[in-house]
C-alpha cells in the first residue's frame, strides 16, 4: 500500500482560456495505481478527454509530469514526462475525425525535480491563451505572462534570453517556431539540449499559445523511511562509481552506438533501406571527440554525463554550437538516414532542427522519405518547391527543414509526417513511409532485429524504440517513465528492478515486490492501450512498413537480412496472447483489465 | 567597467600597505586577534578552500545536494536525511548556454573584502565583527545576534569577488557561506566526477575570486571559440 508521505499529492491546474489557476488534490488511489510521470499523467489524460477529442481543442490537457523519484537525490532521477493526446498519429480506419493515440514524451535535465520542489506532482495546462504567454511558477505563485516579444524566437536564442529575463533562477522548457506553427512533430526543449522530442507535444503546446514554462521551487519531498532511503542513496553512488559502463557513457554517450549499430546492420540508413553505413566513421563517437566535443555534461544528479557539447571548428558551418550531438538518434536520423557523410553538415542539420524545435527523428524520416520518393520519380522538383532534394546534400536538407518549420509550400504537407505525405503521393510510396500509426520509426532498423519491430509495432504512441522489445520490458519501461528514472541508468549494468523496487518502498512505505513493479507498468500500458482502442486503433494498426519484409539488406555483414512474414505474424499473436489481449482485434480482455484494477475500463 | 578581482601585484601592495597601517584591517581568528604586519603572516593564506576543475565538472548538481544536506541539517537544527532542496547550498552550480556549468563557492579571499565591509564594531574580547573568520576551518561565518542584515558583506563579495553571499529574504542576513563542512567537505566527497578538491587557497590561480559569469566568459571563449 502506497502511503502519501512522499507526495504533495497536488497538481497545478492552469486554464489559459479562463486564466483560472487551481491546485487540485489527486485521488490517493490514482497515485497508488499510477505512481507519477507517464502513468499518473495518463490517468489525468483519461479523466479529461473524450473519445475522438481534437488534440488541438482548447480543453485538451498538456500535462508536465515529474515522477515518484523526482526531487530526491537518487542518481539519474532527472526525467520529466509530457503527456497529452497525439496530434501526429491516426488509425487506418478512423472512428472519429480526430482519432489519435496517446502522446507521451520524456526529457532529462532539471525541470522535473524543480516542479517537485515547487510542490507539485505535475502541471496540467488546458485552454488557449488569446496571445502568446509563458507560465512563471514559483512555489505557490503562478503567473501567466505575456510572451509576445519571444514568439518566433529560435530555441537557442530563446534559452538565453528567457534565462536573462528570469534572472537565472528558474528551470525552463519551451517550444520553437515549429511548435508555434503546430508542426505535428514539434518538440519541447529544455536547456537547448534536452528534448521531449517525440509524439508532437510541442505542437499541442503551440496550439495553446504557450511559449514556455518556468519553474522554481523551494520545498522538498519527503520519504517514508529516511534511514533506509539514505542507505540506498549511498549504495547507489558507490554502485555507479564502480561500473565500467559509467565511463563508457562519459566517453561516448549514445554516439558510442553509431559504429557498432552500423556494423550490426541495425542502423537506419537511406530511409531504412539499409542497416550499415560505412561512412559513419566520419561522425562516430571517436571522430566527434576529436573534432567536435569539448565537454561531457549531465542531468540532475546523474553520474553518466552522456551529453556532449562542442562546436564546429572548420568549414562553412564553422562556429555552429553543438549542444549535444551527434548522439545515436540525431546522428543517424539526420546523418546516415540521409547518407550525409560530412560531420559538420550533420551538426548543422541537427542544430537547425533543434533551433526550430522539431523532433529530429520524425524530421529525418520525412526528409529521407521525400528524397527516396524523388529518386524514384514519384514526385518532382516542383512538388518540392524547386528544392533539388537528394542523398548526401546538406543544402537541400537545410532548405527543407526551414520550409517544414515554417509550414511554407511543401513544408505544409511535410509538417504532417510521412504517413500523410505517402497518402498524398500514393503510387506505392506507403511501402517506404517508415511509420507505425503515423509516428515515424526511430534510428534502429528492423531487418536484423524483429524485437525492435515489436517495440515499434506495439508502442502506444506509435513507433517507438524506447517501448521495449517484449511484454516484460514494455511494462518495466512504462513504470520507469513513471518513476522518472533515466533508461540509461537502468538495464545494461545500471539499476536492476530490485534496486528500483527498494527505492519505491523506502519512498512510499509500501511493500512492493518485483511483481508489483511490473504489474503497475502493465496497468499503465493497458490504460494507454484502451485509450487508443476507443479511438479505433486495432491489431490492423500494429503493423510494420512493408520494406522490412520485401527488401533484404544489400550492404554490410548482414546483407540479405529481411523479416519473415510468417514468423512475424506468429510473434504478434504470441505477444497479444501474453498480454491477455484479443488476437484479432488487440483489445485487452475484460479479465486482463480487471486483474490490473482497471475495472473502470471494462 | 572591468572590475579586477584577482589579487594583482598592485592590489597586493595595497593590501600590504593597508595591513601595515594597522587600523585598516583586522582579521580575527577565533579569539586570537591578528593585525598584519606582512601578508606572509596572514593565516588566511594557508586556508584550505574548495576549487573546481571546470573541464571535468559535468553540472550534475550532486555537490549542491550534498552541501544542502549537510549544512541545512545544521541550519535547521534537524535531521533532514539528505532530502533537501539544493537551493540551501553553499556551492551553487551556475548553468550557461553554450553548455557550461560553474560551481561557485567562497574563494577564501585572504584579504576578506566581506569581513572588511561589515560595519559592526569589533568586539574587543573576541576581536570579531558580525562577520568573522571561524577558528579551525577559517570559514567566514556570521554572528546572527550581532548581524543587522545590512547586506554590505554581500555587496562587497558581489562587486569584488565571487558573489556567493545570498541575503536571507526576511532578515537580510548572509547565507551561502561555505562552512567547509567542519573540515570534511561533503561536496568534494560526493562529486561523482572528482571535479572538486579541498586545497590551500591560491590567489594566483586563474579563476581565483572570479564571478561565475566572468569564468563562463573565459571558458566559453576557450571551449567554443565564441
Ligand atoms: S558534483 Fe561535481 S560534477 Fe556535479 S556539478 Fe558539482 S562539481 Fe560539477
Ligand atoms: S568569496 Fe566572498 S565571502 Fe568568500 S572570502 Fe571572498 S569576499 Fe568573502
Ligand atoms: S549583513 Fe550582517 S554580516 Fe553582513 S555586513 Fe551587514 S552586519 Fe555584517
Ligand atoms: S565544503 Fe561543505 S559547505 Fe562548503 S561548499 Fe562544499 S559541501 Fe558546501
Amino acid at each position: 500500500m502506497i502511503k502519501m508521505e512522499n507526495n504533495f499529492g497536488t497538481i497545478l491546474d492552469i486554464n489559459l482560456t479562463t486564466r483560472k489557476i487551481q491546485k487540485i488534490k489527486l485521488a490517493p488511489e490514482d497515485i497508488k495505481n499510477f505512481m507519477g510521470g507517464r502513468g499518473l499523467g495518463m490517468k489525468i489524460l483519461y479523466d479529461r478527454i473524450k473519445p475522438g477529442q481534437n488534440p488541438f481543442a482548447e480543453d485538451t490537457p498538456l500535462i508536465f509530469m515529474p515522477g515518484t523519484f523526482s526531487g530526491l537525490p537518487i542518481p539519474s532521477a532527472s526525467r520529466t514526462c509530457i503527456v497529452t493526446k497525439s496530434p501526429h498519429t491516426s488509425p487506418k480506419k478512423a472512428k472519429y475525425e480526430h482519432s489519435s493515440t496517446v502522446s507521451y514524451s520524456n526529457m532529462g535535465g532539471f525541470i522535473g525535480p524543480e516542479i517537485k520542489f515547487a510542490g507539485y506532482e505535475g502541471i496540467v495546462v488546458t485552454g488557449k491563451s488569446p496571445f502568446p504567454v509563458y507560465l512563471k511558477i514559483e512555489d505557490d505563485n503562478v503567473e501567466i505572462v505575456d510572451a509576445g516579444k519571444f514568439w518566433g524566437m529560435p530555441t537557442d536564442e530563446f534559452d538565453k534570453e528567457f534565462d536573462k529575463e528570469l534572472k537565472h533562477e528558474f528551470q525552463t522548457c519551451y517550444i520553437g517556431k515549429a511548435g508555434e506553427n503546430q508542426v505535428s512533430y514539434a518538440c519541447i526543449i529544455s536547456k537547448a539540449s534536452k528534448t521531449a522530442g517525440r509524439a508532437g507535444t510541442g505542437a499541442v503546446m503551440g496550439s495553446k499559445n504557450l511559449k514556455a514554462i518556468a519553474v522554481r521551487g523551494t520545498k522538498m519531498p519527503n520519504v517514508a523511511n529516511p534511514e533506509k532511503f539514505m542507505k540506498l542513496i549511498d549504495d547507489a553512488r558507490i554502485f555507479f562509481k564502480d561500473r565500467t559502463q559509467t565511463q563508457w557513457w562519459r566517453d561516448y554517450g549514445t554516439a558510442g552506438a553509431l559504429k557498432p549499430s552500423s556494423d550490426a546492420g541495425s542502423m537506419a540508413v537511406k530511409n531504412y533501406r539499409e542497416g550499415t553505413f560505412p561512412d559513419i566513421v566520419n561522425y562516430d563517437a571517436e571522430t566527434a571527440r576529436q573534432k567536435i566535443w569539448k565537454r561531457n555534461y549531465a542531468c540532475y544528479t546523474c553520474h553518466l554525463s552522456c551529453k556532449k557539447s562542442g562546436v564546429v571548428s572548420e568549414g562553412r558551418f564553422k562556429g555552429t554550437i553543438v549542444h549535444d550531438s551527434p548522439e545515436y538518434e540525431t546522428g543517424t536520423m539526420l546523418g546516415a538516414n540521409l547518407l550525409l557523410t560530412n560531420i559538420n553538415d550533420v551538426m548543422k542539420a541537427i542544430y537547425d532542427g533543434d533551433n526550430y524545435g522539431l523532433d529530429i527523428i520524425s524530421l529525418g524520416n520525412t526528409i529521407g522519405f521525400l528524397i527516396e520518393a524523388k529518386e524514384k520519380n514519384l514526385i518532382d522538383k516542383d512538388f518540392l518547391d524547386g528544392i533539388d532534394l537528394k542523398w548526401n546534400d546538406i543544402d537541400s536538407v537545410l532548405a527543407l527543414i526551414e520550409k517544414i518549420a515554417k509550414r511554407e509550400g511543401i513544408g505544409e504537407l511535410a509538417s504532417k509526417g510521412v504517413k500523410v505525405l505517402s497518402e498524398k503521393i500514393g503510387k506505392g510510396s506507403d511501402e517506404f513511409a517508415m511509420h507505425v500509426k503515423g509516428h515515424e520509426l526511430a534510428a534502429w532498423n528492423v531487418h536484423v532485429n524483429s524485437g525492435t519491430g515489436i517495440s515499434y509495432a506495439t508502442a502506444n504512441r506509435g513507433a517507438c524504440h524506447l517501448n521495449g522489445k517484449n511484454v516484460e520490458g514494455q511494462n518495466g519501461n512504462a513504470l520507469k517513465d513513471s518513476l522518472a528514472i533515466c533508461f540509461f541508468a537502468t538495464g545494461w549494468g545500471g539499476y536492476d528492478e530490485q534496486q528500483l523496487v527498494d527505492f519505491v518502498n523506502a519512498i512510499t512505505g509500501s511493500n512492493w515486490t518485483k511483481e508489483d513493479f511490473f504489474k503497475t507498468g502493465e496497468r499503465i500500458f493497458n490504460l494507454e492501450k484502451m485509450l487508443n482502442y476507443r479511438e479505433g486503433f486495432t491489431a490492423k494498426d500494429d503493423v510494420l512498413p512493408e520494406r522490412f519484409f520485401k527488401e533484404p539488406l544489400t550492404v554490410g555483414e548482414k546483407k540479405g537480412a529481411v523479416l519473415n512474414r510468417k514468423e512475424w505474424e506468429q510473434k504478434m499473436k504470441d505477444y497479444y496472447t501474453e498480454r491477455g489481449w484479443d488476437i484479432k482485434t488487440s483489445k485487452p480482455k475484460d479479465e486482463t483489465l480487471k486483474k490490473l484494477n482497471l475495472d473502470f475500463l471494462v | 567597467m572591468e572590475k579586477s578581482k584577482k589579487i594583482t601585484d598592485q592590489t597586493r601592495r595595497k593590501f600590504i600597505k593597508q595591513v601595515a597601517i594597522g587600523g585598516g584591517l583586522t582579521i580575527a581568528l577565533g579569539n586570537l586577534s591578528f593585525t598584519f604586519i606582512s601578508d606572509e603572516k596572514n593565516p588566511l593564506l594557508k586556508k584550505k578552500v574548495i576549487i573546481c576543475d571546470f573541464s571535468i565538472c559535468a553540472g550534475c548538481k550532486t555537490c549542491e545536494i550534498s552541501c544542502s544536506a549537510y549544512n541545512f541539517k545544521n541550519l535547521a537544527g534537524k535531521q533532514t536525511f539528505g532530502l533537501v532542496n539544493p537551493k540551501h547550498t553553499n556551492i551553487k552550480v551556475h548553468q550557461f548556454n553554450p553548455a557550461l556549468d560553474i560551481p561557485a563557492t567562497c574563494a577564501g579571499c585572504p584579504d576578506t573584502p566581506c569581513v572588511n565591509a561589515c560595519p559592526i564594531t569589533i568586539n574587543q574580547e573576541t576581536g570579531e565583527k558580525a562577520l568573522y573568520v571561524k577558528e579551525g576551518t577559517m570559514a567566514i561565518a556570521v554572528h546572527e545576534d550581532k548581524c543587522i542584515g545590512c547586506g554590505l558583506c554581500a555587496k562587497a563579495c558581489e562587486t569584488e569577488r565571487v558573489g556567493v553571499i545570498r541575503r536571507n529574504k526576511e532578515t537580510g542576513k548572509p547565507e551561502g557561506l561555505c562552512t567547509y563542512c567542519d573540515g570534511d567537505p561533503s561536496c568534494v566527497k560526493n562529486c561523482p566526477y572528482g571535479a572538486l578538491s579541498y586545497v590551500t587557497v591560491d590567489t594566483e590561480y586563474e579563476f581565483f575570486g572570479k564571478s561565475p559569469e566572468e569564468i563562463a566568459k573565459i571558458l566559453t571563449e576557450r571551449f567554443y571559440g565564441v
